[in-house]
């Protein structure tokens, strides 16, 4: 394992020298990563990168190939666009995390800010902790798994791909175009393979599933305004 | 007392039904039952029809005694036209200042992306490839591909990056500013949903925000890493509709872009509320002057592109675009009626008799691919040759060297809005614009 010391470097000129190292064959430890934005930028090369701290936007962002492991906190967006590889963040990640997803895998031990997932096209992305409002907005395809709290708008305006979620109360918390289901056979067996991969202790057949419906917001109705004469008449314009 | 009809002459009393109605018009009364029956609003193609101030309220004033002219037919006119140097190490270099707008692959035929692709090989300039991923056989027969990354980044991967020649940030289009894209079902065929891992048959309004970059500042990291993943070779635009024009041109300059299209309030597209088309953006005309009045106050107007869209029909267009500061001019719709459309402003239904706005298997037939790519081809050659002429006429040997010094404005609003002096006067009302 090399070790690179990230001080007084660019995010750019530290992703050069993580290439350089990776295509000789050799895994990396950055240190002093003072939570730079982009680093792993769609890295192609195989191997592993430890960063050891916190890292800004856009990690991994792109990533295809390597694994990264963010062994503090990441920062908005990471491992957006991502195409394939593996990005592992020990504690908490930012809005976002997970956008685009084309393919790989995700996986927040924490928790993450809002609309993780969002538009994800493919791959896995784990969350062992809560998330934020929106998570799974209009996603294309792929899974998402919250094993935490999740807030609002779970799921909205889902078009394909799945979300298992473990939280009890998520069906209150559902946004439109989707619905709550059970998991098929094949699914609890392919989620705890992953479990027993990363290490998680959770059993797949506690978690449900949440689907998309191919109707309702998809077909062109309005949906707004929803005009309610009887809450108008009951209001009082001094107390609102 | 009932009126008393006089049957001796052929005169018949003046009714209702025969006065003016003033705003209640036939398009007015269309759009209140269209309402009062769905209960929703109305989905168009093609964009805004109200009346709004175009290029021709300007003139292009010719060389006299004040300089001399270039032969229209033995001289030569340069109009080699460079985009994106600003920053990326490999700038686009076209034959011609005219780039084909995005236009997806869904809202039009294979055969028409097609066609308008080997168009810019005759010409020498690029397509952009629109919302919905891009079409191999676009790729392979354009001279030059501009990949759009939208919000939705239907169809889009990485891929798409290496694909391309030019990338546009795409943040609004001034069809419908403010808006996400809309394609609808009869148009999201399984192919167009295969591309765009969409369900068949689904009504689309696609995502409406970047879910990458939540504003400005987010954006100049997001720039960072594209400049990292194309190793800092290609042009990087920002795609923007008329809206602040001041405000978003400033921001988009220091995000770090190499250049700004700039989509007027006229710019087309293949389905939006019509609600958003007529009432949302500003005009074509005053949104250039603006965002060349912006790049000047900045000092960066020599090394930011700016290409104008939004209504560009002709090389008149064209000359006026580039004299006000434009860089180069984008088409949509002018080459659509290039192919034969007819602007029936139906482009939603999916039903195209022209084969160009359908996934219809039978409409596509009508449009064959060559004849309709030599036509396209032949709407930008033309086009040049127009402004070339215009150009010529005031003097100058390069497109380029057209300025604001050559036009008028024909009327009052127009020179309110351009600054440029009015005809028959040097006067202007309002603020200059360079020289009075």
């Amino acid at each position: 394992m090399e070790f690179v010391d990230a001080k007084t470097l660019s995010g750019k000129d530290l992703n050069v020298i993580l290439k350089d190292r990776l295509g000789k064959g050799l895994d990396v430890t950055v240190k002093n990563s003072h939570s730079m934005h982009n680093i792993g930028t769609g890295m192609k090369e195989k191997g592993k990168i430890v960063v050891d701290g916190s890292t800004g936007f856009y990690t991994g962002g792109f990533l295809e190939g390597p694994s990264i492991e963010v062994l503090g906190d990441a920062g908005w967006y990471a491992g957006d666009n991502m195409m394939s590889g593996e990005l592992i963040i020990r504690k908490n990640a930012g809005c976002n995390a997970g956008s685009y997803l084309y393919d790989g895998t995700i996986v927040i031990y924490g928790g993450t800010g809002n609309r993780p997932g969002y538009g994800m096209k493919g791959g896995t992305l784990l969350i062992c902790g809560d998330a934020g409002g929106w998570a799974g907005q209009m996603t294309l395809g792929g899974r998402l798994i919250i094993l935490g709290k999740v807030a609002a708008g779970l799921g909205e305006s889902i078009y394909k791909g799945v979300i298992y979620v473990k939280d009890r109360e998520a069906e209150s918390k559902l946004g439109s175009n989707c619905f709550v289901d059970d998991l098929t056979g094949e699914e609890i067996t392919s989620l705890n393979d992953l479990f027993g991969k990363y290490g998680v202790d959770q059993e797949a057949a506690e978690l449900r599933a949440v689907r998309p419906m191919t109707t309702g917001r998809h077909n062109y109705v309005l949906f707004d305004p929803q005009l309610e004469p009887e809450k108008a008449r009951k209001y009082n314009p001094f107390q609102g | 007392m009932s009126e008393v009809i006089d049957n001796t002459t052929t005169k018949k009393p003046a009714r209702g039904k025969d006065v003016q109605r003033g705003i209640w018009n036939a398009q007015t009364i269309a759009e209140v039952r269209y309402k009062a029956e769905n209960g929703k609003h109305r989905i168009r193609g093609c964009g805004a029809t109200r009346e709004l101030p175009t290029f021709d309220d300007l003139i292009i004033l010719p060389g006299q005694m004040t300089r001399m002219t270039i032969d229209t037919y033995r001289e030569k006119c340069d109009t080699r036209t460079v985009l994106g140097k600003r920053h990326a190490t490999k700038p686009l270099v076209l034959e011609t200042p005219i780039m084909i707008a995005g236009m997806s692959y869904g809202a039009l035929s294979r055969e028409a992306k097609i066609a308008m692709a080997k168009a810019t090989a005759m010409t020498g300039t690029v397509i952009s490839n629109g919302e919905g991923g891009l079409l191999p056989e676009e790729r392979e027969n354009s001279y030059r591909q501009s990949i759009q990354i939208l919000p939705s980044r239907l169809g889009f991967s990485r891929r798409s990056l290496e694909a391309a020649d030019m990338l546009e940030y795409l943040v609004g289009i001034g069809a419908k500013p403010g808006l996400s894209g809309h394609l609808m079902g009869a148009k999201i065929t399984e192919e167009v949903a295969a591309m765009r891992q969409l369900p068949v048959g689904i009504d689309l309004h696609s995502h409406p925000r970047h879910g990458d970059a939540f504003g400005a500042d987010d954006l100049m990291v997001k720039m960072d890493q594209l400049r990292e993943l194309t190793n800092g070779e290609t042009p990087i635009f920002i795609k923007i509709a008329a809206a602040r024009v001041r405000d978003d041109v400033k921001i988009a300059v220091k995000t770090g872009v190499d250049g700004i299209i700039l989509d007027g309030m006229q710019g087309g597209t293949g389905a939006a509320p019509v609600m958003a088309s007529e009432n949302l953006g500003i005009p074509t005309m005053p949104a250039l002057v603006q965002a060349v009045k912006t790049l000047e106050e900045m000092g960066v107007k020599d090394e930011v592109s700016l290409i104008i869209s939004g209504g560009i029909r002709d090389g008149a267009d064209m000359a006026k675009a580039l004299a006000i500061g434009a860089d180069a001019v984008a088409i949509g719709t002018g080459a659509m009626v290039a192919m034969g459309c007819s602007v029936c402003l139906n482009c939603q239904a999916g039903r195209c008799a022209a084969g160009i706005g359908t996934q219809d298997p039978e409409q596509r037939k009508n449009l064959i691919i060559d004849e309709a790519a030599e036509r396209v081809a032949n709407y930008i050659r033309g086009m040049t040759a127009e402004a070339m002429l215009l150009a010529k006429a005031a003097g100058k040997t390069k497109l380029k060297n057209l300025e604001r010094e050559d036009l008028r404005s024909l009327t009052l609003e127009s020179c309110a809005m351009t600054g440029i002096p009015l005809v028959g006067s040097n006067y202007t009302f309002g603020t200059p614009f360079g020289f009075c």
